[in-house]
């Protein structure tokens, strides 16, 4: 059988969550975007004044900024954008134990195969089911340790000070169309602060998906980790098929504090008629690590980089990212590093497999600028290319204004091994066996930062889809 | 001003507006004083009209972010159609003569100023052998059907690059360097750019074609004193290499201050064809280098070098690209940089497999060496890859010289200002080392080694 027809054969790109809930949402907003939306979207989540300008005045900064014209092609998105709807919430209020939670939705989690044990594993848990957390508990441990873990409508409204003093100051609104778009419309996300000094063990989790046809989701993260403190926070979705076109723009801001270690993980796997433009960012402070872990396996075009601003001596921001495409799919993403302090480092590691007509690109900027001494960056790209029809690219940005710094970025682009595949199928292993093993060999330095608690989804994830080329 | 050219660019610069296109006006007082055959007119003025077309890139224009052209107005310089006059070796500028006078063995020479040939020769034996080397104006008249054929490989109406357009529409000279099926020529053809006229715009062109399994090495050598008025200088090369063929191009820019230099080089490489391209950047005030390397053939290989060494404000923008059209091509990339004192570099190079374009093999490398604190250094370098069965990988790296080997040669008595030019010469020895030509490699390391004052 000729090589590429055995790709083609092994469903490597297979929708496993194709299932859809019956909705019944409780406020819909009309679809398409107006100033009256947003005044209605700000109006029913009772917000202040100040909210309601904020968000006036990011519409404005999104009708004058103009699409991108880089990256993936947004030409259809931008027909789509009246159709969408910019605001959904399913319930009236939040659920606080799991019972509480309606059956439908925890349908919908039982069908994405999460196991009762491993639920009470999960520290807090916010789901957010259509624009909004409907389900939120939190560890009684953690609340007596002061870690605040709230959707963002209520960090707002029970932290208006601390609220009011970080949000948007790390992603302004101006950043980019679509935070601009995020800033104007968001609704749902979480809102989290870790006190100083506090270690949380167990991730933090908000698990969420996106359920109704053309309605867009804008999710707001907000994290604020103070001194000495430490804490992972871990984010997935998958979302139902549908046939018209999806959108999602998430803003996601950290400020990671002194000697803090904070760690943000989010794998999506949206449908494959989503747009996926998300703006993640974190600001990271005097000695402080900051570590993202990306993963892309869904959505239409992905457009995502992790960025960590590295604003005091010795912060470490590292990036670590794996993108997967396939039929129809355009992965860009990669990540941002930009040192403004001395002795900063960071790494980026880049893992991207394309097959079928899936284009992967990674699209990235080391930014040192001058005064940051002793600065170290090291970027690494590794595309693996399975047909011949696929496609990977590479836009590295390294600007370097200080020349007391050492700066490195290499990127490799490869088709599976035909040795290793002949190795393997010597032992005895089939073809598509090999080459599922080859490609789990590819990520595994990726796979393998995954926490165990999170495994049991975010690896089904990525096995499901890797170990389906078996089948 | 000594010499024989007549390129006046600043008379009537200023000259009032009659009409809405003033510059209209003067291409066509520029074109129809040229004395060149229709065919090369109409090129021409579909060059100037497409160049109209293209918006001046600004530094919104993804391929021109770092480097700011905002103050070049193309339509400020009037050219006059250069008078070409022949001159004695004597009479050519001292510098030409002092580099002609001091180095290696030449097949050839080609001596311009301002646009204009004023001084050529071919060695008796290359010529017999059916080698054309003549300034592109006589080539227009004489064997007009090579210039059709070769010249601007693309269309001219469909050219994307304003500064490409440009030069094509204000073309004041150059030369063509023809070599026959399967001859090879030992010496290189040495051609001098000397720029004396501030103020002025230079557009020359080379075109260099090598038949099928011809062999030939060239250099293009800028040269100019300082000038005290910002003078432009487009440089337009294409290298076509047929079936089999064997080029060695070096382009070594060593203009003295007040120029602004703009290279744009189309290499394209058929099969089993090699192209060794190498420039090498040391004076003008800004540079801007695009070189495009496209391997049409299986079996072609193209070789990328550069070096710079910046300084003072200088400005130096590289730009490649290495096109796989073929199956089974190989391209390699190396360029190195050193800057010091306030100078900044740009590199943006890209690797582009085409789709079917199996069984390639390229890489890029970019490394550049910060010597000072106000130097600064952008490096881009590309994939596209649209071809599975490939072998591509790139690496960039900005860093400095190592302190301990300074602390060591500073130990032996050496300044730290020599000490550092010692290192920056021994970091360029690795792409010096792939010049295979002694004589050639023997004068760009000297020329460097001038520029470094070691």
């Amino acid at each position: 059988m000729p090589e590429n027809e055995t790709v083609t054969d092994i469903g490597l790109d297979e929708y496993k969550y194709h299932f859809i809930t019956e909705d019944k949402p409780v406020f819909k907003a009309q679809p398409g975007l107006s100033e009256e939306i947003v005044r209605q979207i700000s109006a029913h989540k009772d917000e202040p004044e100040w909210m309601l300008e904020f968000r006036l005045k990011a519409l404005k900064t999104f009708y004058a900024k103009p699409m991108p014209d880089w990256g993936g092609d947004l030409a259809t998105l931008e027909e789509t954008l009246d159709e969408i709807y910019f605001y959904l919430k399913p319930q009236d209020h939040m659920e606080r134990s799991w019972d509480d939670v309606p059956e439908e939705i925890k349908d919908t989690f039982e069908r994405l195969g999460i196991p009762e044990a491993e639920r009470k594993m999960l520290a807090g848990v916010g789901a957010q089911f259509e624009s909004e957390m409907v389900y939120h508990s939190l560890k009684e441990q953690w609340e007596e340790l002061g870690v605040i873990f709230e959707s963002i409508e209520d960090g707002l409204r029970l932290y208006p000070e601390l609220f009011k003093e970080y949000f948007s100051t790390i992603v302004p609104i101006g950043d980019n169309k679509f935070s601009a778009l995020n800033s104007a419309v968001w609704s749902g996300g979480s809102f989290v602060y870790i006190p100083k000094g506090v270690t949380v063990d167990i991730p933090l989790q908000a698990y969420f998906r996106v359920n109704a046809e053309r309605m867009g989701q804008f999710e707001r993260t907000l994290i604020i980790v103070d001194e000495g403190s430490q804490a992972h926070y871990i984010e997935g979705c998958t979302a139902p098929v549908y046939t018209t076109e999806s959108f999602h723009s998430g803003v996601i801001e950290i400020i990671v504090k002194k000697d803090e270690r904070f760690r943000y993980t989010t794998i999506q796997n949206w449908s494959h008629n989503m747009y996926n433009l998300v703006t993640q960012r974190a600001m990271v402070h005097e000695g402080a690590k900051m570590e993202w872990l990306d993963g892309n396996l869904g959505s239409k075009l992905t457009m995502k980089y992790p960025s960590c601003y590295l604003v005091g001596e010795g912060a470490h921001g590292s990036i670590l990212s794996i993108a997967y495409a396939t039929d129809g799919q355009h992965q860009d993403t990669g990540g941002k590093v930009v040192h403004a302090a001395p002795h900063t480092t960071s790494q980026i590691t880049s893992k991207s497999i394309s097959r079928g007509s899936g284009r992967s690109s990674y699209r990235g900027l080391c930014k040192v600028y001058e005064g940051a001494v002793g600065s170290r960056s090291n970027v690494e790209c590794d595309a693996l290319l399975l047909n011949e029809t696929s496609r990977t690219d590479t836009y590295p940005y390294i600007e370097i204004d200080e020349n007391m710094s050492s700066i490195g970025h290499e990127a490799t682009v490869s088709k599976i091994g035909e040795e290793q595949l002949f190795y393997l199928m010597s032992r005895g292993l089939s073809e598509e066996e090999a080459m599922a093993m080859v490609v789990r060999g590819f990520i595994e330095p990726i796979a393998k930062e995954l926490p165990l608690e999170y495994a049991i989804e975010l690896n089904r994830l990525i096995e499901l889809e890797m170990e389906g080329s078996v089948g | 001003m000594e010499g024989t050219t007549t390129i006046d660019a600043s008379a009537q610069r200023n000259a009032p507006a009659a009409d809405a296109n003033p510059a209209d006006e003067w291409f066509e007082r520029f074109a129809n004083g040229l004395d060149e055959p229709d065919f090369l007119v109409a090129r021409r003025r579909a060059a100037w009209a497409r160049c109209a077309q293209l918006p001046m890139p600004t530094r919104k224009t993804e391929e021109w972010r770092y480097t700011d052209v905002s103050q070049f107005t193309p339509e400020s310089f009037e050219p006059v159609s250069p008078k070409s006059e022949m001159v004695a070796f004597e009479d050519l500028p001292q510098a030409v003569r002092d580099v002609i006078e001091h180095s290696h063995e030449r097949a050839g020479i080609f001596v311009q100023r301002n646009g204009a040939a004023i001084h050529m020769r071919l060695d008796a034996d290359v010529e017999a052998r059916g080698v054309v080397l003549a300034p592109i104006s006589d080539v227009a008249k004489e064997r007009p059907e090579l210039l059709e054929k070769y010249l601007y490989g693309d269309d001219v109406t469909e050219m994307e690059e304003k500064f490409w357009t440009l030069h094509a529409a204000m073309l004041t000279g150059g030369y063509l360097l023809h070599v026959p099926e399967n001859t090879r020529i030992e010496h290189p053809v040495h051609a001098f750019r000397y720029v004396d006229c501030p103020g002025s715009l230079v557009s020359t062109h080379t075109l260099i074609v090598a038949e099928p399994g011809s062999e030939i090495t060239c250099i293009d050598e800028y040269i100019s004193p300082d000038l005290e008025e910002t003078t432009t200088s487009l440089a337009g090369v294409e290298i076509v290499g047929e079936a089999g063929a064997d080029v060695h191009y070096v382009s070594l820019q060593r203009y003295g201050k007040g120029i602004q230099h703009f290279s744009i080089q189309h290499v394209t490489a058929d099969r089993d064809t090699r192209i060794n391209g190498f420039n090498v950047t040391l004076g003008g005030d800004l540079t801007r280098s695009d070189v495009s390397s496209r391997l049409t053939g299986p079996g072609a290989e193209g070789i990328m070098l550069a070096l710079w060494f910046g300084d003072r404000d200088q400005h130096i923008d590289h730009h490649t690209l290495q096109e796989h059209a073929a199956p089974h091509a190989h391209s390699d990339l190396l360029y190195k940089g050193a800057l010091t004192d306030s100078a900044r570099s740009v590199f943006r190079g890209l690797i582009r497999v085409m789709p079917g374009a199996q069984l390639t093999d390229a890489y890029q490398t970019n490394r550049n060496l910060l010597l000072s604190e106000d130097a600064s250094a952008t490096a881009l370098p590309n994939l596209e890859i649209e071809a599975d069965d490939v072998r591509c990988s790139h690496g960039a790296t900005i860093g400095q010289v190592e302190e301990r080997q300074m602390f060591y040669l500073m130990s032996r008595g050496v300044t730290r200002q020599q000490a550092e030019r010692l290192l920056v010469l021994g970091f360029f020895d690795e792409v010096l080392a792939k010049l295979t030509l002694e004589g050639v490699r023997t004068r760009v390391r000297a020329a460097i080694a001038r520029k470094l004052g070691v």
